[in-house]
């Protein structure tokens, strides 16, 4: 119904009606009174207008507020009780004014005047609110637009209370009553449906049974009253069209509230099964919601006990997650930890005795400790809560003072315990990918220090060809190898594998990196070397890790190589054809701190023959896997080499490396990969080492 | 992802522990529980049998490193027995058999502690 006019703001419509009113009261107070139709129809013209203007003001006013129907009802109520009030008044005090003039007697001075105008005006001033209030009542949740039959009623009121204008000839009466029948039915017929009454949860209907009840007595009792004498209606006198249309609200009044009275009474009985049910709907749709929305895991769990208490009606909730083996308490709604725990491990130590594959019943008699809990719980439920098949926890609620749970609880819970295994396990996935991040950081960060410990190049010896390849597997496995330029005619070398991966190794890494390159400087054996770097790294290394070593010099005047081993692979010796596995004694480096590290490692010293080659490497090409998880080996590595011995250090080490790739493509590197071979081709003269020393005496850098 | 498996008989004073799977750097902290767990009730002989272990790795060694002398101070010992070729290959490589009693079988190991009590006495 479009009753706005959109041009006026709402205090330009005040004014209207402050201007409306001034005039129908100077109209009032100056013209003499008559019973002319001439005169009563302006009377009731400039009333129409105002209670008009009224209306149009109060209509955006209301608009402004949240409409519930629970207090329109209780405004209703007020302005009955006002308009109860007043002509309980009108009947005893006014009447000792009406004496003075029997018939006419607001007409006469300007304080009477000033008195009915009043109390006419609060009439009026109530009839448009609770008018309006109906109107906003019956358009309350109503599904499609059905405006049309109000508006046809209101037109209706309209042509009752105008046609009290023909009263005056009896025989026009007839259209007075057809106006007020008809209006009667349409209220009657706008009466029956109350939709918005379904909406309202069962404490209020239970207040609206007791409002409706009374306002319907009300309205009857201010119908009775003020028809019942009629020649101090003072209304009447002011405005018979007002007069009718208080009657026709009084009887509208009457009749809503006596069926709305009804309704709710035939609604009280389902109520609570309409109140769960609503219950349900929003927290399932508040629950859908959460589920998309990655939350932590302490909020999610509170935000599930407590919907988890709502939609089962319980007193108390909360979650026993599964944690280290044991049940532990989370989310506790309304319950100390104590006794959540205590009935938790109740619950723990009995699960065997329930099926705890979907809600269960519990009933706290039997519990022995019942006496220990600081409420008086006396049945619980529980939920399993499952994610991929594995039980993840437990949803457990409770009623206090032996209410029992029914089937529909059960069913609620059961719905529920799926959505809320899901929300957590959600939250769980996000907080693993969090770690996973931070590891694939961390991980990039060891892979940078290990990419800068390793040498960036080899160095270049005429008579030695040195091949390296490094291959880092995904988690950064800890290996290392080096270097070292002694002097003119020493070469040193390194290769080792920390224990462990991650940014860990690295750090040991860069640390044994550390160690090696200035003990290289002072001290000239291979043993000496590892003896002192296993003292060193007493200091820094945890009980779990060590490092696996080898260390050797190759002496390019005296045409040996000297070779301690702490730990490590052996180092293959490549020579005529055939391989062999040195394996000087030697524990690795951080197993041991005593002088039995020192006793027991070796150190072996060989003279090198030319096409000799030594092969360094760490246990990732041996142990690299195929997807039946067999190891590479070192017998095919041994195959491998001795097949490609002729051939120089880089073309060895690729086919190596080529091999191992070949034989591990399905599955993922695990380890390290490390190999460094070098090849010794200096030719030697049989009886010419002092000529060899006289004339290659030159560093060959 | 590959099974590990820590599983502890007692013989009274001597503990053995079966391993079976894969010991690595995932699976390593569920044999450290066990060890820890013997060294709560005051189990320090430990014999570790290796006959169902499929593969160990740098981690899964540091583990007999990390309670290998907590057990000496208290008068006991770790010994492994019954290991794979492989397995003790990778042993022997980092030098094992110089810290740690290796034996071919359980009973064997676990006489050794019963001689060396008996010897005590």
């Amino acid at each position: 119904m479009k009753f706005d006019i959109p041009a006026l703001k709402i205090n330009q419509k005040f004014q209207t009606f402050i201007v409306l009113s001034i005039v129908l009261f100077g109209f009032k107070l100056f013209a003499p009174g008559s019973d002319s139709i001439t005169y009563l129809l302006i009377d009731d013209l400039l009333v129409g207008l105002t209670v008009a203007a009224f209306i149009f003001y109060l209509m955006d006013w209301i608009h402004l507020k949240k409409i519930n129907p629970l207090n329109l009802v209780m405004n209703i109520g007020i302005f009955t009780a006002v308009i109860f009030l007043l002509i309980t008044f009108s009947n005893t005090i006014l009447r000792g004014l009406a004496t003075e003039n029997n018939l006419y007697f607001p007409k006469t001075g300007f304080i009477s005047n000033l008195v009915v105008f009043a109390y006419s005006f609060i009439i009026l001033g109530s009839l448009s609110y609770i008018f309006l209030a109906f109107r906003e009542l019956y358009s309350l949740k109503q599904k499609r637009d059905i405006n049309t039959y109000f508006n046809t009623m209101v037109v209706f009121f309209i042509l009752a209370s105008y046609s009290t204008l023909l009263q005056q000839s009896s025989d026009l009466l007839y259209i007075k009553d057809t106006f007020f029948i008809i209006s009667i039915l349409l209220i009657i017929i706008n009466s029956i449906k109350i939709s918005w009454i379904a909406f309202i949860v069962k404490k209020e209907k239970k207040i609206l049974l007791f409002l409706s009840i009374i306002i319907a007595i009300l309205f009857v009792s201010n119908l009775v009253k003020n028809s019942g004498n009629n020649n101090a209606n003072l209304l009447d006198q002011f405005s018979p069209a007002l007069n009718q249309f208080f009657n026709i609200i009084g009887i509208y009044g009457a009749i809503y509230f006596s069926i709305l009275f009804f309704t709710t009474l035939f609604h009280i009985p389902t109520a609570e099964a309409f109140d769960r049910k609503a219950q349900e709907v929003t927290s399932l749709q508040y629950f859908s919601k959460l589920i998309t929305e990655v939350l932590d895991f302490d909020d999610l769990v509170k935000t599930i006990t407590d919907i988890a208490s709502k939609i089962s009606n319980a007193d108390a909730a909360w979650i026993a997650w599964q944690e280290n083996g044991g049940l532990k308490s989370v989310g506790n709604n309304s319950i100390g930890f104590l006794d959540a725990d205590l009935i938790t491990s109740f619950v723990a130590e009995n699960k065997n005795k329930y099926n705890l594959n979907e809600t269960v019943f519990i009933s706290m008699d039997k519990f022995q400790k019942k006496s220990q809990l600081g409420e008086s719980f006396s049945n619980i439920t529980v939920s399993p809560l499952r994610a991929h098949n594995e039980l993840k926890g437990y949803l457990l609620t409770g009623k206090k003072n032996n209410f029992l749970f029914d089937d529909e609880d059960k069913n609620a819970l059961d719905t529920f315990s799926d959505y809320a295994s899901i929300a957590i396990e959600n939250s769980r996935l996000f907080e693993e990918s969090i770690i996973k991040e931070r590891l694939e950081k961390e991980l990039d960060v060891a892979r940078e220090v290990q990419r800068k410990i390793l040498p960036s190049k080899n160095p270049n010896y005429e008579g030695l060809s040195i091949s390296t390849v490094f291959i880092p597997a995904f988690e950064v496995g800890g290996d290392y190898y080096d270097f070292f330029e002694i002097d003119k005619y020493t070469f040193g070398f390194v290769i080792a594998d920390v224990s462990g991966k991650g940014i860990s190794a690295a750090f040991i890494m860069a640390e044994v990196k550390g160690i090696f390159e200035s003990l290289s400087k002072t001290i000239k054996t291979p043993k000496n070397i590892l003896i002192k770097a296993n003292e060193i790294l007493q200091r820094t290394l945890d009980r779990k890790n060590f490092v696996s070593a080898a260390y050797g010099f190759i002496d390019l005047k005296n045409e040996t190589i000297l070779i301690s081993r702490a730990g490590h692979c052996p180092i293959i010796l490549l020579r005529d054809n055939s391989i062999e596995n040195l394996r000087p004694s030697g524990i690795g480096l951080g197993l041991n701190f005593s002088d039995h590290f020192s006793n027991t490692l070796e150190e072996i010293k060989i003279d090198l023959k030319e096409n000799d080659i030594i092969v360094l490497y760490t246990d990732g090409i041996t142990e690299a896997k195929n997807k039946l998880l067999e190891d590479f080996g070192s017998d095919l590595f041994e195959k491998i080499l001795i097949e490609n011995c002729d051939k120089d250090a880089d073309d060895i080490s690729n086919k190596v490396i080529r091999e191992v790739t070949l034989f591990s493509q399905n599955h993922p590197q695990h380890d390290d990969i490390t190999l460094v071979i070098l090849k010794w081709k200096q030719k030697l003269k049989i009886d010419g080492e002092k000529e060899w020393q006289n004339s290659t005496l030159q560093p060959k850098i | 992802m590959a099974e590990f498996n820590a599983s502890t008989k007692d013989l009274g004073e001597v503990s053995v522990i079966y391993l079976q799977g894969y010991l690595d750097a995932h699976t390593a902290p569920s044999l450290e529980n066990t060890f820890s767990n013997l060294i709560e009730k005051g189990k320090y002989c430990t014999v570790v049998n290796f006959t169902e272990l499929a593969y160990i790795s740098s981690a899964g060694l540091g583990v007999f490193m990390a309670f290998i002398e907590k057990m000496r101070e208290n008068n006991g010992d770790i010994k492994l027995s019954s290991m794979s070729d492989k397995v003790y290959n990778i042993f022997d490589l980092l030098g094992f058999p110089l810290l740690y009693e290796i034996y071919k079988t359980e009973d064997e190991a676990v006489n050794k502690f019963i001689e060396s009590k008996n010897l005590e006495k």
